[in-house]
């Protein structure tokens, strides 16, 4: 449809930019594309080029050290145990993410009385600033007077130091990542499965299948597609997620929840380590790049329909 | 559809379970920021006994800290970007789909790609940066970290816009005499007003909520923008619970308005996967 239209355009290719118009359009396209690209690519490979020096502050002066850095955080153990903690955390969390996602999308939709309002209620955890959910959270479970320890005191737990377990910590980690990013896998399955004909689930049903099979054999081989979008990019998020863990326990208690967001600003602002900061950072994105083009491979980019 | 009374009482329950997972937590902080200060330093009780019609935490917020400033902060850089980012991604999202753009794909891709990347490894080599050029610790450093979350959003969500927006429309505008600005003010920007608004929307969105940016970018007080600020109140005040939820509710208070009167826009951004996160 479009490619026609182009066709009975033809002051739209770019051989034919006559008018003013065209070419100060055309001058504001480079200057914005520019300042865009600048502004992303400059910082990544400035990350590339600090990873091969060795600096103890953004200010001091740089040496070159070659891959050095790369030797020396490969080579420590930090790197791989902060490594497990982010897969194990981001793993957790998106398949908390998804499965409560998932019931919560079938529940809405269902009818039932005041559901437009019900589903407004479950989007609104998404659009509160990470620092609004951490303070709540921290509050909640604040040491003496937080609504929870409180309730696990009067349930004979005692008064439970949350986040100096490293088993709580990063189980609240996970608690409120899943409690935060739900409404994304929500409002994506929802919309989905408004796009699944009510035939098939009439045919099936005519045929005998219970509500189970209709889930199993029609729901979810129709949403895998949208499955698979919604997994990759809360992986490519989660994975790399700094705020909440930082706000939440800074990596603590004894480094158990350090991922390596974390590590990289540990290093680079308070271990006198920019180089290293920086090598970590490069390592992401090189993981990061790995699951982004894993992302463009099933999603090309011209396939990208209207934002619906 | 007729379902059996258990099926309904099951839905209800779970429908029950499901407002109060996500409306819990987002209660207790309002409720919290309204109690007196003695009860909060009291067993807490569910309902609140008493509500403190002279809103002393919010008060003292208001009087004792930066607040006022850093609210003031975070509206003009999100303001700024805003503006910034509506007027770049229209411009790179209408010619991408209006010209025949050399390596188009490319553009658009590694705008998307820069959109995936994680804040904080985008922060950290930003500081090296804006320190070399002096603008270190300032709130255009802010606004333009910001950009490069909100600029490649904006152009892909207003590309998948203009894209299926079909060309005769704008042919027969400049047929008739319009020209290609003329076209574009009357015919484009009028259709493709719900993305326009969406993109606006996230962009006010991401600048308001990000602490990443602007906790590594910034570090004096009069420039923090509220995240931050919020996140040092917690810091240096101890246990001033009744003041942090105040401060937590009104960062949250603008962003539950524009989302009751234009939860659409909202809805269909994150279906389009707008918001990063």
């Amino acid at each position: 449809m479009s490619a026609t239209c182009r066709h009975a355009l033809p002051e739209f290719t770019m051989k034919n930019i006559r008018t003013a118009s065209d070419r100060a359009l055309l001058l504001a396209f480079i200057l914005g594309v520019g300042a865009t690209l600048l502004l992303i690519l400059v910082p990544v490979l400035d990350a590339i080029r600090l990873s091969l020096h060795h600096a103890e502050s953004f200010i001091s002066p740089q040496t070159w050290v070659g891959l050095a850095n790369y030797q020396r955080i490969l080579s420590d153990p930090i790197f791989w145990h902060a490594l497990r903690v982010g897969v194990f955390f981001a793993t957790m969390a998106i398949a908390g993410q998804v499965l409560l996602g998932i019931v919560f999308a079938l529940l809405l939709d269902q009818p039932f009385p005041g559901r437009p309002f019900v589903r407004g209620i479950t989007v609104l955890p998404y659009l509160l600033p990470t620092v609004v959910v951490t303070v709540i959270f921290q509050w909640l479970l604040d040491g003496s007077l937080g609504l929870f320890t409180v309730w696990a005191e009067q349930a004979g737990l005692g008064r439970p130091a949350w986040f100096e377990n490293p088993y709580s910590a990063m189980f609240i980690l996970i608690v409120v990542s899943v409690w935060t990013w739900t409404p994304f896998v929500t409002v994506c399955f929802l919309a989905a499965l408004q796009t699944v004909p009510k035939s098939l689930y009439e045919a099936a049903r005519v045929d005998g299948a219970g509500a189970w099979m209709r889930f199993w054999h029609i729901t979810i081989p129709m949403l895998a597609p949208m499955l698979t979008v919604t997994v990759l990019l809360r992986s490519i998020w989660m994975f790399n997620k700094f705020d909440v863990v930082w706000l939440l326990t800074k990596g603590g208690p004894l480094s158990a929840t350090e991922h390596l967001p974390v590590l990289a600003y540990r290093r680079a602002f308070s271990q006198f380590d920019v180089g290293g900061g920086a090598t970590v950072a490069t390592l992401s994105f090189l993981i990061l790049t790995v699951l982004i083009f894993v992302y463009f491979h099933y999603f090309p980019l011209e396939e990208k329909g209207a934002t619906t | 559809m007729h379902r059996s009374p258990n099926a309904r009482v099951a839905l209800l329950g779970g429908v029950a379970l499901m407002c109060l997972w996500s409306f819990f937590p987002i209660y207790w902080m309002i409720v919290s920021s309204l109690r007196p200060e003695r009860d909060l330093f009291s067993t807490p009780t569910l309902l609140p006994a008493s509500i403190d019609t002279g809103f002393k935490a919010y008060r003292t917020l208001l009087e004792l800290t930066d607040y006022p400033l850093q609210f003031l902060n975070s509206l003009m850089v999100a303001g700024a970007v805003v503006v910034i980012t509506l007027l770049v991604s229209v411009v790179i999202a209408y010619v991408v789909t209006r010209y025949r753009i050399p390596g188009k794909t490319i553009i658009v891709g590694s705008m998307l790609y820069a959109y995936m990347f994680p804040p904080l490894l985008l922060a950290i080599p930003l500081l090296s940066i804006f320190a070399s050029i002096g603008l270190a610790d300032s709130l255009w450093s802010v606004v333009a970290a910001h950009c490069t979350l909100t600029i490649p959003l904006g152009v892909w969500l207003l590309w998948g816009f203009f894209k299926v927006m079909p060309l005769d429309l704008e042919e027969a505008a400049m047929v008739d005499g319009c020209t290609r600005a003329g076209a574009f003010f009357r015919v484009v920007l009028p259709l493709s007003l719900p993305g326009i608004v969406t993109v606006a929307i996230f962009a006010f969105l991401l600048s308001w909520t990000d602490y990443i940016f602007a906790f590594v970018l910034v570090s004096s007080d009069s420039q923090k923008t509220l995240p931050v600020g919020l996140a040092s109140i917690l810091g240096t005040f101890d246990a001033r619970w009744g003041e942090l939820m105040a401060g937590a509710t009104l960062i949250a208070l603008p962003l539950l308005v524009l989302f009751t009167f234009l939860s659409r826009y909202f809805i269909q951004g994150l279906a389009a996967g707008a918001m990063k996160g």
